[in-house]
């Protein structure tokens, strides 16, 4: 085997994002969507955490935490805005969005 | 192949396994609970290697947290019965998986042509310590800005999600849009 793992790294990230990539454009279920935004995130953190790591400089951990900190706080006011549009639509299916001042 | 390679490969399948089932489940309770997979997966990849504080991190807060959040709201919305089937158009799905692709390999050169210097410095052991100085010292300023932020996060969603006074049904305008 001459592949490193430095490299498994890379393609294990560029899976992820292009996976959380495919289901945010192809499904229609906003919370699934919510959850492949997490993905993409994901995919960065992973690829933040392998440099810093190898280059021996923990800046990228540091916004690691910063990345997570705000996607909680994106997860939480995305699931707010579910569940008001719940509340006026009946239903989470993003087709259903479809009017402003709805 | 030594044993750390497979066990790299091994986690990173797993973790992407998961991740497919995330984008492929039709049933949103399945998605959340194969993210809940997916960041341990990616949690023992940080592990392996060796940020074993944003593995803790990763734990905790991710399926700690946001995940049970999600677990939360799927089932607080009984979408079960909802389930309809998938109606977008093949033209949809084909150029989507398109521009994923090409974005992907744009991805991949990227990485492969980025200098692949290993310093090798390593701050294993004492990594917390080493953390919190940076984060105390250096980004001390955009620490403070996080913390208004989350205050502001706070208020939106209070102002979001508080129960109208005036709102009795459920549904007010019914499912047409």
């Amino acid at each position: 085997m001459t592949v490193q793992p430095v490299y498994w790294t890379h393609y294990i990230a560029i899976c992820l994002f292009a996976l959380g990539l495919l289901g945010f454009l192809i499904r229609k279920n906003s919370i699934i969507v919510l959850m492949c935004l997490e993905l993409m995130l994901n995919a960065a953190n992973l690829i933040l955490v392998e440099l810093s790591m190898k280059n021996g400089t923990p800046d990228g951990i540091i916004l690691v935490i910063f990345v997570i900190t705000v996607a909680a706080a994106e997860v939480a006011i995305g699931l707010g805005i579910v569940l008001n549009l719940y509340r006026i639509k009946g239903t989470v299916e993003l087709d259903a969005f479809r009017s402003l001042q709805g | 192949m030594t044993p750390e390679q497979i066990f790299f490969f091994i986690f990173g399948a797993f973790t992407i396994a998961m991740a497919l089932g995330v984008v492929l489940a039709k049933n949103p309770v399945y998605s959340a609970f194969s993210l809940i997979l997916c960041f341990f997966g990616l949690s023992a990849l940080y592990v392996m290697w060796g940020a074993t504080f944003i593995a803790m991190i990763q734990i905790l807060v991710y399926t700690g947290a946001i995940v049970v959040l999600f677990v939360f709201v799927v089932m607080l919305l009984d979408l079960g019965r909802g389930v309809s089937a998938h109606s977008h158009s093949w033209m949809t799905v084909l150029f989507s998986a398109l521009g994923v692709w090409f974005f992907s390999v744009l991805l991949l050169r990227t990485f492969h042509h980025s200098p692949a210097t290993i310093n090798a410095g390593g701050f294993g052991v004492d990594q917390i310590k080493t953390i919190s100085n940076l984060l105390f010292n250096e980004y001390l300023w955009p620490f403070e800005v996080l913390s208004l932020f989350l205050l502001a996060l706070i208020i939106a969603i209070y102002a979001l999600t508080r129960p109208e006074p005036s709102e009795t049904t459920p549904n007010r305008e019914g499912r047409g849009a």
